[in-house]
């Protein structure tokens, strides 16, 4: 085979993914990107206009996008360190197990498997203020009853807490499998060499798991930040915008109210600020210095 | 002999496919509806008009958001994917200025004073006044709902004013311990639509006729203290917990939608039209919000005629009565008025009496944005992060910087 004909051959290969990455990928963020300069509203008779930066300035000016913003980063970094802190404490506390490791394993799965909307509908009886199992509970013991939903001290955290719920068992997944992976050879060793018991979770355990730990974070990072589905059936984003976040707001304005041009500007700051969050794991994942996030 | 088996299967399933495209069967009518009882009434009386059209009737029931989010999509194709659509009465001037709807005029719909007044003009653009785009489908509107045991106990009779709703429900919550008063106070929709009712009868509007916001006026700030006060001895739920704890004497009096409390024949609560004062002796206003269910026919249907007598059809006098058997909701008053129907729904006179009395949220395509604004305010409002004239004024300038 030839140089030219080798290249042919490449490029026919590549072609296919070429042009569903153009499609589905490339094409929609640069129309979206095009969109954010313009006053499109879906509905409109007239063509859209060339805005410049008015959406982009509106959005930044916006005390609710602010809110929304403010409110995805506060949940963002308490979910994913609950997550990755119990479902650390499961794999560890499951790995040690000698019985019942099966029923255990699928029973902390159920949650995930569960779709978003599901879950939240679910917590929603449960968290009925009226009628609700978990005030129910709590009356027999003397407590509440509690307004989870509608009350401006509780309604973050009642969907942190469902959030939590729903995803530790992911991050106990991966984490178990990473476990799984250790040398055993290592823990002989360390034994031998007198070790205790948090030392060698600290020296061995720790670093070993630590490629599936970042990686754990940075994938419950991107998908917190998405959180939409819980927040507009539990709450509708109040009280007060209390647990409004940044898909919701997008929602609202892209989506409902069909304003493309003010829900695209807004959906690239958050893409930027995604990417902020992001970026020290992706320069380790590219750059493969230190832990790099193969998995 | 597998290979004749597989000839002979792969023979079958050719045939089969080439028949099934040649096979021409019978027109379709495709129905974009608010999902739930609507459609299962639907469902239930359609087979008369498909019988005797040859069509099949699909009615997708889908949930509100949803459905405006694919009406307002498909309307840009120009072979809509939606011969009739149902929208909820607030997007009608959005949707009727942005051309969604065929003029029903033009396909020989012709209006019809059987349907009670207040709801027919709500299909019309501009409202009341204009041209007829979508007919009334299901006639819902606000009542008051109460807990009778609780009022009687107290020998209170159905409150007429705002003032009297309060000084009930201080009262039953001090003696009895339990909600005076729910509100629905969700951000966003519910919450607006369960404040407005009582702004309306301290005499408040939305906008003036500049479209000028008045929500930061003295109505808006009696009515939102009233509100305040009805929390203080009451508790804020959502429809689910709003249902039950009014049937079960947990709470006293609360605003809702009839198809929350009544089904068939049944109702779990007392009811009343929403009571139309600020305080005894005070000018009456009417309070009971209006939201109908409405449907037209999209412009870009391939079917408009066919569209159209279907509208006629499932609008009509005779469907209408048999559509309350399976759950539908009258828009018509000779079916609120037919004895044989009033006397097994009891709701029927009390209905009809709200919907003559009732008002409709500001016809103005930008209603979404603006309740959107509004109910962050009175969000922000009941929860104590603003003061009532904080919440009023910045909800005032929101709606202003909209309606620009």
């Amino acid at each position: 085979m030839n140089l030219d004909s080798k290249q042919r051959f490449q490029w026919a290969m590549l072609a296919p993914v070429i042009v569903l990455l153009t499609g589905l990928t490339v094409f929609p963020i640069g129309y979206t990107i095009l969109n954010s300069f313009t006053d499109y509203y879906y509905l409109a008779n007239e063509s859209k206009q060339f805005v410049g930066f008015a959406n982009y300035i509106k959005v930044i000016q916006d005390e609710v996008f602010l809110k929304a913003v403010w409110n995805t980063v506060k949940f963002m970094v308490l979910a994913v360190t609950a997550e990755i802190a119990l479902g650390l404490g499961l794999a560890v506390l499951v790995e040690s197990l000698k019985r019942g490791l099966k029923i255990l394993r699928i029973s902390f799965l159920l949650p995930s498997l569960l779709p978003p909307v599901t879950v939240a509908l679910i917590w929603q009886m449960m968290l009925s203020n009226h009628n609700g199992i978990i005030n129910h509970l709590l009356s027999y013991f003397g407590g509440g009853p509690f307004n989870f939903l509608m009350d401006i001290h509780m309604a973050f955290y009642a969907i942190l807490f469902i959030d939590i719920w729903q995803w530790t068992p992911f991050a106990f997944l991966l984490i178990y499998a990473a476990l799984q992976a250790v040398p055993k050879l290592q823990y002989d060793a360390a034994k031998v060499d007198g070790a205790g018991k948090g030392r060698i979770f600290l020296h061995i355990t720790l670093p070993n798991i630590m490629p599936s730990l970042l990686m754990v974070v940075l994938l419950r990072t991107i998908d917190t930040f998405r959180l939409f589905d819980k927040v507009n059936i539990l709450t509708g984003g109040g009280p007060a915008n209390s647990t409004t976040t940044i898909t919701q707001y997008i929602y609202r304005h892209g989506v409902y109210n069909l304003q493309i041009g003010y829900g695209a500007a807004a959906s690239m700051i958050m893409v930027l600020l995604v990417l902020t969050f992001s970026i020290f794991y992706i320069k380790r994942s590219i750059g493969g210095n230190g832990h790099d996030l193969r998995y | 002999m597998k290979k004749n088996v597989f000839i002979l299967i792969s023979l079958i399933l050719v045939v089969s496919l080439l028949a099934g495209c040649q096979s021409k069967g019978p027109d379709k009518l495709v129905v974009a509806a608010r999902g739930g009882s609507h459609v299962t009434a639907m469902e239930a009386v359609k087979e008369a008009f498909e019988k005797e059209h040859n069509v099949q009737v699909e009615i997708l029931g889908l949930e509100a958001a949803d459905l405006k989010q694919k009406i307002s999509l498909d309307a840009k194709n120009k072979n809509g994917a939606y011969d009739v659509i149902m929208a909820d009465d607030p997007w009608m001037p959005e949707f009727s200025e942005a051309g969604i709807f065929a003029n029903l005029s033009s396909l020989g719909v012709t209006e019809d004073a059987d349907f009670e007044a207040s709801s027919l003009a709500l299909g019309k653009h501009p409202y009341a006044t204009g041209e007829l785009y979508a007919l009334p489908f299901s006639g819902n509107v606000q009542l008051f709902f109460y807990n009778k045991q609780l009022l009687d106990k107290h020998n209170y009779e159905v409150p007429q004013s705002w003032e009297e709703v309060l000084s009930m429900a201080k009262a039953i919550h001090e003696k009895d311990g339990v909600a005076g008063y729910v509100i629905r106070g969700q951000q966003g929709n519910p919450i607006v639509s369960d404040f407005l009712p009582i702004f309306w009868a301290y005499g408040g509007q939305v906008f003036d006729e500049n479209w000028s916001a008045q929500i930061d006026s003295e109505a808006g700030k009696k009515a939102l203290n009233t509100y305040m006060e009805l929390l203080a001895v009451g508790v804020n739920y959502e429809t689910t917990d709003i249902v039950s704890s009014l049937s079960t004497g947990q709470a006293a009096m609360a605003l809702g939608w009839p198809s929350w409390f009544i089904t068939g024949e049944e109702a779990s609560a007392e009811y009343s039209p929403v009571p139309a004062q600020a305080a005894d002796g005070a000018e009456a206003f009417a309070t009971g919000m209006i939201g109908n269910w409405m449907m037209g026919v999209t412009a870009n249907s391939k079917k408009p005629e066919l569209a159209a007598e279907f509208l006629t059809f499932i609008t009509s006098r005779e469907i209408q009565k048999q559509m309350v058997e399976h759950g539908g909701v009258p828009t018509r008053k000779s079916a609120y008025l037919d004895s044989e129907l009033s006397a097994k729904y009891k709701h029927f006179p009390v209905q009809l009496e709200a919907l003559e009395n009732s008002v409709a949220r500001p016809r103005t395509p930008l209603w979404s944005r603006v309740e959107e604004a509004l109910g962050t305010e009175l969000s922000a409002a009941i929860a104590g992060t603003k003061t009532v004239g904080d919440a009023l004024s910045t909800a005032n300038q929101k709606i202003n910087q909209i309606m620009k």
